[in-house]
């Protein structure tokens, strides 16, 4: 079953195969034109939410899919014009993405940052690439809960029209201003720029599951282009 | 007595890395917002590079001005490619175009070395013009893209009206859109940078 490490984080897959797994599912979700194909990436993703222990939010992802599939095939043809033409191309764009989103949330939930930094080290990513990208993704929550912080004094204070964009823009920069000041002093403190090699703790090893995926990945993603 | 050495080295040190890293997150984040609402309507997707680049300009300018050093805005628009294509949502042609663009803004930043206004406004309008990659396919390969999202499950009304608008008229307007709003962006930023981040010692002054 899933490894649990020390911090108590279950790590159902080896950080690599996740980002392969991803790859792989674009590759079969846009280049695919058949219904089974895309059923069968659904469901292998679906499997592996389970076995990461993830049921509920696999199958919410499902639900969703079960939803965009009722909507483009029993709603549309019957619903007023105005109605389809604002939402089809959303719902056939929602169906396609929705498969590399399940990925992409089976990432953020499972697979802590720092094996994700680890992955892209094995795989000889330069240094240079390897920093801003991990704090790219780590920023996005940030963003979020800054963007609720204005939000919230902005309600203080009745602002609108465009002077509402100035006051969103403006100290969101100035927290990211900040941010990138600080977080560059503590990193330098810790050794960021030490050009020795990095080490971890963590050692990452692919076992048989980790291999199955990959061959699911390349079987869905070979099918895709080949069934039509 | 030895005078203090000043460091003028054009490598990128840890903090420009981490300071890139949050001005993609931002630049990914407003850019993310119109491709999502760029689905509503294919005007609205044909506009799309140009809104964008209407309003990245203040994270562009503010990332240019605090890291003058050659490769920051090819790895922001490296870690944007990154994301999307790993998201599925870059197409090979966005892709094309936006690694083009990136090549291009990085040398333009090179021959006006870093510093000046004018330079990094330029190097934003090539940078922004890379987008258009998205709704190019409509135009490159006009009939087997319309057989393609007509597949895909596309209404005939939408299929009407993006194919209204895809003529040649329409093709320089979205090309020339994120150019024109680009350098509105930046005339944003700089206004914004008078009235607050340049008292706030955020960003520096540009030089001439």
């Amino acid at each position: 079953m899933a490894e649990i490490n020390k911090n108590g984080q279950i790590i159902p897959i080896d950080p690599r195969t996740a980002l392969l797994l991803l790859l792989l599912v674009t590759i079969a979700v846009f280049s695919q034109h058949s219904f089974y194909v895309e059923i069968a990436t659904l469901l292998v993703i679906f499997g592996l939410f389970l076995y990461g222990g993830l049921a509920e939010s696999g199958l919410k992802f499902v639900l969703q899919f079960g939803f965009l599939l009722l909507l483009q095939y029993a709603i549309f043809p019957v619903a007023p014009k105005l109605f389809t033409d604002t939402f089809s191309i959303l719902a056939a764009y929602a169906r396609k993405v929705l498969p590399c989103a399940m990925m992409g949330a089976f990432l953020v939930k499972r697979i802590p940052m720092r094996y994700i930094v680890l992955a892209m080290r094995k795989w000889r990513f330069p240094q240079k690439l390897i920093i801003p990208l991990s704090v790219t993704i780590r920023y996005f929550p940030a963003i979020r809960e800054e963007m609720g912080y204005i939000r919230d004094a902005m309600k203080l204070r009745r602002i609108s029209g465009a002077a509402r964009i100035e006051a969103y823009i403006v100290p969101l920069m100035f927290s990211a201003a900040n941010t990138a000041e600080e977080l560059g002093a503590a990193a330098v403190t810790r050794g960021i720029e030490n050009p020795a090699p990095k080490t971890s703790v963590i050692e990452l090893r692919l076992c048989p599951r980790d291999y199955v995926l990959i061959g699911c990945g390349i079987v869905l993603a070979a099918a895709a282009f080949h069934l039509r | 007595m030895t005078a203090i050495q000043v460091n003028i080295s054009r490598k990128l040190k840890g903090k420009d890395l981490i300071t890139i890293g949050i001005f993609s997150a931002i630049y990914f984040v407003f850019n993310f917002i119109f491709m999502l609402v760029s689905g509503f309507h294919p005007v609205l997707w044909i506009l799309m590079p140009g809104l964008i680049a209407l309003f990245t300009g203040v994270p562009y300018m503010i990332m240019a001005s605090k890291v003058q050093k050659p490769g920051a805005i090819f790895l922001m628009g490296f870690i944007t490619g990154l994301i999307y294509f790993a998201t599925g949502m870059f197409t090979v042609i966005i892709l094309i175009t936006f690694a083009l663009a990136c090549v291009l803004a990085e040398a333009v930043r090179y021959l006006t070395k870093y510093k000046s206004f004018a330079g990094n406004m330029v190097s934003f309008a090539v940078f922004s013009v890379g987008m258009i990659g998205s709704p190019l396919p409509v135009w490159l390969f006009k009939d087997s893209f319309f057989d393609q999202i007509s597949e895909q499950g596309m209404s005939t009304e939408y299929l009407s009206s993006l194919n209204a608008l895809a003529n040649n008229t329409i093709l320089v307007v979205m090309i020339l859109a994120p150019a024109v709003l680009a350098i509105a962006g930046a005339l944003i930023a700089r206004a914004l940078f008078k009235k607050h981040f340049e008292k706030a010692g955020i960003v520096k002054t540009w030089q001439r």
